[in-house]
């Protein structure tokens, strides 16, 4: 009895670490949002309030408080990530499909898988560096179709393993099936195959879109100073200004969460950890 | 991968029953023509500037091949080479150990405590590594929130703040987003581990330390394995969180000096000297990555 009192006790304290060190830095920003006046060392802000939440959202146009509206960059990364995601999706599902059911010699294919692998396993900013130098030279340096591209690299890679996995987790029997009786190719997919992995397609096409929203790297380079995303907007504000970078922090991580509390279940663990490099 | 053979032959004979249908040309082609448009984008936004970055490296300043890049590569980033190998091999470790022993904890444990801990750590998987940049800034700064909790509790003297704008307050914002990471994959691991095992082993005197060592772990080495080198390499190449953190300051990762090289000083040489030094750091576990993908295929 003693024993088991002293366990409780011990996973409680545990508990209380665990929790406040995974919610104390959220919590930080939460509270760097609504902070007007916060001197060292207060425990809490003097005085707070919406006014960078306002300035942020558009609301109010103060010229006193150091925040910018961020609904156009918003508008701008909603508008670049539905673009990535449609043509990501209309080449990664063929791709997936072909990977996954059709016959193409074995050799050919490791090559496409280690192509398709390379982009996870090694660092990508060098990368972007020099596709930076290839868009220099076509002028796609600092346009929205440059940074189009560089996140649909980025997206690309996990759509197709994803996609990929999902047809191939169907069995062929079903496609078989309907082809038996008639069906076309075409028709097989699209009334048999399409519709059984719906779920997975969609997991693939949100977690582009994340990625999308989310991207840094390649917009940095690719895009700034001329292509400001939502992330870039946070990191300009970043060195100057703590209430307005919280207030876009929150921003960007809203879509995050929700999205993937709703799919995380149809994803495999590992396509996960792509999730905002 | 016997199985995957027969479906593909199975998927062969059928394409010659209904071959009547469509030329048969047509069904040879197929598969090519809808793998093409996704490995053009790949060979052309990847793998070409891939490339790109060794051959540049090996250009100087006047655009004849030589090894002057490495040279003042060694000479200017030496220790930030070091730097970044061992802030990334210290959070891997770390986020290792930690994440080795809440699978663990959540593997054998029941109750509402561990049942709402098994749901709570998913959270910072889904943020992106620019959100936590800003909230470890304003978390660990100076006069940041930790700091300021620690003096409360007489833990630090207010006037003499912790200092973690460095490799510690790095570590920690890698260890925050990628330990859950780490959890999740290797509790799916955990779970198919039947509890016959455990029991088992239990019934002939296991303690706990005995049974992480001697079953759970042996039994999910490739797990563990794939989820650390999935670390590893993606913190090796985090650009936004040091940037954000310690992006004036030295040292610094690699990442951020090839931002500033290119930046301050258009020093592509240099900086694709720094790209190779970063593949390098990961070679090891990525072709361990590959390789073991490969092996895996997609139908696993």
């Amino acid at each position: 009895m003693q024993k088991s009192v002293f366990r409780k006790t011990i996973e409680i304290i545990i508990f209380t670490v665990f929790i406040f060190f995974l919610f104390a830095p959220l919590l930080s920003l939460v509270i760097w949002s609504v902070a007007l006046r916060w001197y060292w060392p207060h425990t809490l802000p003097q005085e707070i309030g919406f006014d960078y939440w306002l300035q942020a959202l558009g609301i109010t146009k103060s010229l006193t408080l150091g925040a910018v509206n961020v609904v156009p960059a918003f508008l701008l990364s909603l508008g670049i990530a539905i673009i990535v995601v449609i043509i990501t999706m209309a080449i990664a599902i063929p791709a997936g499909y072909s990977l996954a059911k059709l016959k193409i010699p074995a050799l050919l294919k490791g090559i496409i898988l280690i192509l398709f692998l390379l982009p996870r396993a090694f660092p990508q900013l060098p990368v972007f560096l020099n596709l930076m130098l290839m868009f220099n030279k076509i002028g796609l340096t600092g346009t929205v179709f440059g940074v189009i591209l560089v996140h649909l690299v980025v997206g690309l890679v996990f759509a197709v393993w994803i996609t990929a996995s999902t047809f191939s987790s169907i069995p062929p029997e079903l496609e078989e099936a309907a082809r038996s009786v008639g069906a076309t190719r075409l028709k097989a997919f699209f009334k048999v195959t399409l519709p059984i992995s719906t779920p997975g397609l969609v997991a693939s096409a949100v977690f582009v879109f994340l990625t999308s929203m989310d991207e840094f790297t390649g917009t940095f380079f690719v895009g700034l100073p001329f292509v400001t995303t939502l992330p870039m907007t946070l990191y300009t504000a970043s060195g100057s200004n703590i209430q307005f970078a919280s207030v876009i922090a929150i921003l960007l991580l809203i879509p995050s969460i929700l999205f993937m509390i709703v799919i995380q279940k149809f994803l495999k663990a590992e396509h996960l950890g792509g999730m905002g490099g | 991968m016997g199985n995957n053979l027969k479906n593909e032959l199975a998927v062969g004979k059928s394409e010659i029953g209904v071959g009547v249908e469509r030329p048969r040309s047509y069904t040879n082609i197929l598969p090519y023509m809808l793998v093409f448009p996704a490995v053009m984008v790949i060979l052309l936004l990847y793998l070409y500037p891939f490339l790109a970055s060794f051959w540049k490296s090996f250009i100087n300043k006047e655009g004849v091949l030589s090894l002057a890049n490495y040279e003042k590569t060694l000479r200017l980033y030496r220790y930030d080479v070091l730097f970044t190998l061992g802030v990334t091999t210290l959070s891997t470790f770390i986020a290792t150990v930690l994440s080795i022993f809440v699978a663990v904890y959540l593997r054998l444990s029941k109750g509402w405590l561990s049942n709402s801990i098994g749901i709570l750590y998913r959270l910072p998987i889904f943020l992106p590594f620019v959100v936590i940049a800003q909230m470890m800034r304003s978390f660990l700064a100076p006069h940041g929130t930790l700091n300021l909790f620690l003096a409360k509790l007489n833990l630090v003297n207010i006037e003499n703040p912790l200092q973690l704008f460095n490799w510690a307050g790095l570590t920690f914002g890698f260890v925050w987003k990628q330990a859950p990471f780490m959890i999740l994959i290797i509790c799916g691991g955990f779970q198919m581990i039947d509890d016959s095992y455990i029991e088992a082993a239990r019934s002939v005197g296991a303690k706990l330390p005995q049974i992480i060592t001697k079953i759970l772990i042996p039994m999910n080495k490739p797990t563990i394995l794939i989820a650390v080198t999935l670390v590893f390499c993606s913190l090796v190449g985090c650009f936004s969180f040091p940037y954000m953190l310690i992006g004036g300051k030295s040292p610094v990762t690699i990442t951020v000096d090839i931002a500033h090289r290119v930046n301050y000083f258009g020093d592509y040489g240099v900086a694709n000297a720094l790209g190779v030094f970063s593949y390098i750091m990961v070679s090891l576990l990525a072709l361990y990555y590959v390789r073991s993908m490969m092996k895996k295929g997609l139908y696993d």
